[in-house]
């Protein structure tokens, strides 16, 4: 018909107007991408680079076999949990606050963009200087509060390290968290309150038969981008605690970094790459399939 | 005795105000010590227990940092230095400004450059319908799924091989490449929520696409612009990792990478970092600031006037 | 002014058809409404005409030429929506002139049309006033001006009264008929209002499911509805049906004790559906019954009152005379003419006509 006969205006100005941005891409994420799979299928370290042998799933096997890999594992897993459980049951507190109407409100929502706004360097830089063992704000806090008898380690204290970190990496995503459920929060009908109110729900009764459901798709949205970014995280981690101490914050991201360049094993790296992206990859999926069911985008 | 609808307003008021204090005390209080810490000389800094507020609020910390020079690094000078009792400047510290200006440029171009891209794909995937709609877009959102890290070595070797190591192009290439995914998300979501109805009245007025999209979708969606317009310059602005790799001499780099290196030179005066990390965070804050009306209600896919 | 054309327009949707084999043609100048109850395919047949959709299969032609490719903004059309679709950043003087600016007409020329439409639809006072600040009435006046102004070969309208309340719909209908006669241009206007359609149309299409049931005047449609879904789609209230066989004569219709005389004969035993309409009956007033049931409803409507008819073990509704005096309870005998009844086949439920010697 007359459709074959070559695209439609339609279609034609639609990929006109997609193809800048499909070059860009292109260009920086996808031969990068595809690069970085070939290079993990070969033992490329380029000490030696004279000699890079193919290996096909070898470097994933040796990552697979390496415990310090599953260490990795672990740590990233503790992080990922704690950041994003922190920062939803926060956000979620949050915007229940803003939800509120009270005077200043306004200036409220506006003071909350601070740590939205502050570069992850500055962020973690703040923060270790809170932490620090000798001049810190947070032991100076504590020990006037009476919660500790002296100055304590706080990042150095292997126990601690991945919760310092992750109270950092919250204190930077909690806004955004917050007015994506805020802005969920301000679509549910006032009609849904009015008759829960008039059904004789008390102000938690509303919030758990009203708020909470109609909050999913918000709460699914917040979960799988929260996950997506702190299970990659890294410029905390080079600027805090570079891994350390010992391996207390040696996630897979760090181990990343460390394998590609500090021992210049770029196969390695790449592969270990690879993992973190498929892992990535499937929570992302999983989240969206569950998403997916409440609501339709 | 006071009513009881009174006393649950009180009550209500009561706990408002008490969380209030405390979301404020949570989110602003970090960044009111890094100012404090700024204004205070680094003999003040390491007083125990420390001064919440600087005693003689001084400026030097920021003088240092607009005034300083190249200091010729020797033993001397360093061992002079003692970074809990005096002022130590890093080596390098007259790179901050250099790399300021660096770190606006790039992130101006990245703004602009990721608008006018976004735009234009975001009111094809929202509005034309086409063939391969959904897998453009899910395309575009994939590209995100790789971490940062797994790019950098052979995003490196393009650029070298390309000879735009050191260069802003190469900087806000990626940059684009890293923000366009998610502007174009939020440009979706809004330009959805335009009523179909006024596309289609356009249309028939007389517009071809470009003209719909200048005339109806850009002037309705002035808060989902805005919001990506911030978020692709912040981005720019916080991003670390690329341009650590892509930037190897001082002139190039941008402000992040400047500062950590004050940071992991362990001899750096505290107070100076402090200071540092001020001017890193004052133009963000301030146009997050300036913009948050905006940036909340482009988040906010739905709430046109048709 | 152009004579359009539909030639076997399909539209699918992976395997969901919204238009199947669609073959219409409206002449110049003409009113054709496409009427029908949603989901029906009038707007996506609308939206095919005006470009902004594109056909499976089919072709469109404008008078002579083949438009099916020709992209909306270049088809001259002008369109009406139920939601009025005004820019509402715009001013409603340049509302009613951004279809104009496009085209690149001088600003005297541009003004002089505007003024000219907006003193026709008697919105000169509004002019400078943003959309948010009229009513829906005014809006809708506004639609019009922006599409009038242009002096498009074809209006298109699509459901543009649904929003207005009930008193403006029907001013608004004679607005709408009065602007066609002085435009003369052809008008597709699509509605699932039936009273619409009978009183602005030249003719109506009927829709349902993606396939036209019947393209006829009002007239046609009302008195010869093809099958029983167009017959019971126009008229209020609906006309009543029934569900029973032709006598063994082939001259009567039967329904358990009912016997009503009809026009012609058809084949005896045929299962049919016998359709009344609520007007096309008189009182009995002692003198013989065609009909006779037990009143169960009575609805005094101030013109007219709507009796409910207990009939066997059927409900009919009719429209009588509100002189006429009757209670729930009371027995009511009611006159037929054979030539008011309509039959459809049980089946298929197209028309049935009785053969006449």
């Amino acid at each position: 018909m007359q459709m074959f006969r070559g695209l439609s205006y339609d279609e034609r100005n639609a990929w006109l107007l997609v193809a800048p941005v499909f070059a860009v891409l292109v260009a920086v994420a996808l031969y990068p991408i595809a690069y970085s799979f070939y290079t993990s299928l070969y033992d490329i370290v380029l000490t030696r680079p004279w000699r890079r042998p193919f290996v096909g799933t070898g470097n994933y096997e040796r990552i697979l076999a390496d415990p310090q890999f599953w260490i990795a594992v672990q740590r990233t897993t503790v992080y990922t949990l704690v950041t994003v459980a922190a920062t939803t049951i926060l956000a979620l507190g949050v915007a229940l606050l803003l939800n509120e109407a009270f005077p200043g409100r306004r200036l409220l929502s506006a003071l909350i963009l601070l740590p939205w706004a502050t570069p992850s360097i500055v962020n973690g830089l703040m923060w270790k200087w809170i932490y620090d063992p000798s001049y810190g704000l947070l032991n100076a806090l504590l020990l006037k509060l009476g919660m500790i008898e002296r100055y304590t380690v706080w990042l150095g204290d292997p126990a601690k390290t991945l919760f310092m970190i992750a109270n950092a990496a919250v204190w930077k995503q909690m806004p955004l968290a917050a007015i994506l459920m805020l802005v969920t929060m301000k679509a549910i009908p006032a009609d849904l309150y009015r008759a829960a109110r008039v059904d004789g729900a008390n102000a938690f009764q509303r919030f758990i038969h009203v708020t909470l459901p109609a909050l999913k798709p918000g709460f699914m949205l917040v979960l799988v981008y929260e996950t997506m970014i702190s299970i990659r995280h890294f410029d905390l981690f080079l600027i805090m605690t570079q891994g350390g101490p010992g391996d207390a914050s040696y996630t897979l991201s760090w181990q990343i970094y460390v394998e590609t360049f500090r021992s210049l094993k770029f196969g390695l790296g790449a592969a270990l790459s690879y993992i973190l992206a498929m892992a990535t990859f499937l929570l992302s999926w999983m989240f969206i399939r569950m998403l997916g069911r409440g609501m339709e985008k | 005795m006071i009513a009881p609808r009174l006393r649950r307003r009180l009550g209500r008021g009561l706990l408002l105000g008490f969380f209030s204090v405390l979301l404020v005390a949570y989110v602003a209080g970090p960044v009111a010590w890094l100012v404090s810490s700024s204004l205070q000389t680094d003999a003040q800094i390491t007083a125990i227990p420390p001064n919440w507020l600087p005693p003689e609020p001084t400026l030097a910390n920021f003088e240092a940092i607009f005034g300083a020079k190249s200091e010729v690094v020797t033993y001397e000078t360093r061992r002079q230095g003692d970074p809990a009792t005096t002022r130590f400047l890093p080596s390098g510290a007259e790179n901050l400004l250099p790399s300021l200006a660096n770190s606006f440029s790039v992130g101006l171009w990245v703004a602009l450059l990721n608008l006018v891209l976004s735009v234009t794909a975001a009111y094809a995937i929202a509005v034309i319908p086409f063939r391969g709609r959904r897998g453009a877009l899910y395309a575009i959102l994939v590209t995100r799924v790789i971490p940062d890290i797994a790019l950098i070595v052979p995003l490196f070797l393009l650029v070298r091989a390309l000879g735009l190591v050191n260069t802003q192009t190469a900087l806000v290439t990626t940059y684009l490449a890293v923000t366009i995914p998610f502007t174009i998300f939020i440009l979706i979501s809004y330009f959805e929520s335009i009523p179909a109805d006024l596309y289609r009245a356009a249309r028939v007025d007389g517009c071809s696409h470009v003209a719909a999209l200048r005339h109806v979708y850009l002037p309705l969606a002035l808060p989902a612009v805005i919001a990506s317009l911030m978020f692709a310059f912040l981005t720019s602005w916080n991003e670390f990792i690329f341009a650590l790799i892509l930037t190897q001499n001082v002139a190039a780099q941008t402000l992040p990478i400047v500062i950590s290196g004050f940071v992991m030179d362990f001899t750096t005066s505290f107070s100076f970092v402090n200071a540092a990390g001020v001017i890193a965070i004052v133009p963000p804050v301030v146009l997050a600031m300036l913009f948050e009306r905006y940036i909340v209600s482009g988040l906010t896919a739905g709430a046109v006037k048709g | 002014m152009a004579r359009i054309r539909l030639a076997g327009i399909a539209k699918r949707f992976g395997a969901v058809a919204a238009l199947e084999k669609l073959d219409l043609e409206i002449a110049d100048r003409e009113f054709m409404v496409l009427l029908g109850p949603s989901g029906c395919g009038k707007t996506t047949t609308l939206n095919i005409v005006a470009g902004l959709e594109e056909p499976s299969e089919g072709q469109v032609f404008f008078d002579a030429d083949d438009v099916t490719e020709v992209p909306p903004h270049r088809r001259e059309v002008a369109m009406v929506f139920q939601s009025y679709a005004l820019y509402p950043q715009k001013s409603v003087f340049e509302n009613i002139a951004f279809g104009l600016r496009l085209r690149g007409m001088p600003s005297d020329e541009i003004a002089r049309r505007v003024r000219g439409a907006a003193e026709q639809l008697e919105i000169t006072h509004l002019l400078e006033r943003r959309p948010s600040q009229l009513s829906g009435g005014q809006r809708q006046r506004v639609a019009l001006g922006r599409a009038i102004v242009r002096q498009p070969r074809v209006f298109l309208m699509d459901e543009p009264l649904s929003n207005l309340d009930a008193a403006l719909r029907v001013s608004m209908r004679t607005l709408i008929k009065k602007l066609h006669r002085q435009v003369e241009t052809t008008v597709v206007y699509v509605t699932h209002d039936q009273a619409e359609a009978m009183t602005l149309a030249d003719r109506i299409t009927v829709m349902r499911g993606g396939v036209v049931q019947q393209i006829d005047t009002p007239a046609g449609i009302y008195d010869r509805p093809r099958n029983r879904f167009v017959a019971g789609f126009l008229g209020a209230p609906q006309m009543n049906f029934l569900a029973g066989e032709i006598g063994p004569g082939g001259g009567d219709f039967r329904r358990g004790d009912l016997s009503l005389a009809i026009a012609g004969t058809l084949q005896p035993g045929r299962k049919a559906i016998l359709g009344i309409r609520p007007e096309d009956c008189a009182p009995a007033e002692g003198g013989p019954a065609d009909i006779e049931g037990r009143v169960t409803l009575v609805s005094p409507l101030g013109s007219e009152q709507h009796v409910n008819l207990a009939v066997g073990d059927a409900e009919l509704v009719f429209r009588l005379d509100k002189g006429l005096r009757v209670a729930p309870g009371d027995a009511l005998g009611l006159r037929i003419q054979p030539e008011r009844l309509h039959l459809f086949d049980a089946q298929s439920e197209e028309r049935l006509e009785g053969a006449r010697p």
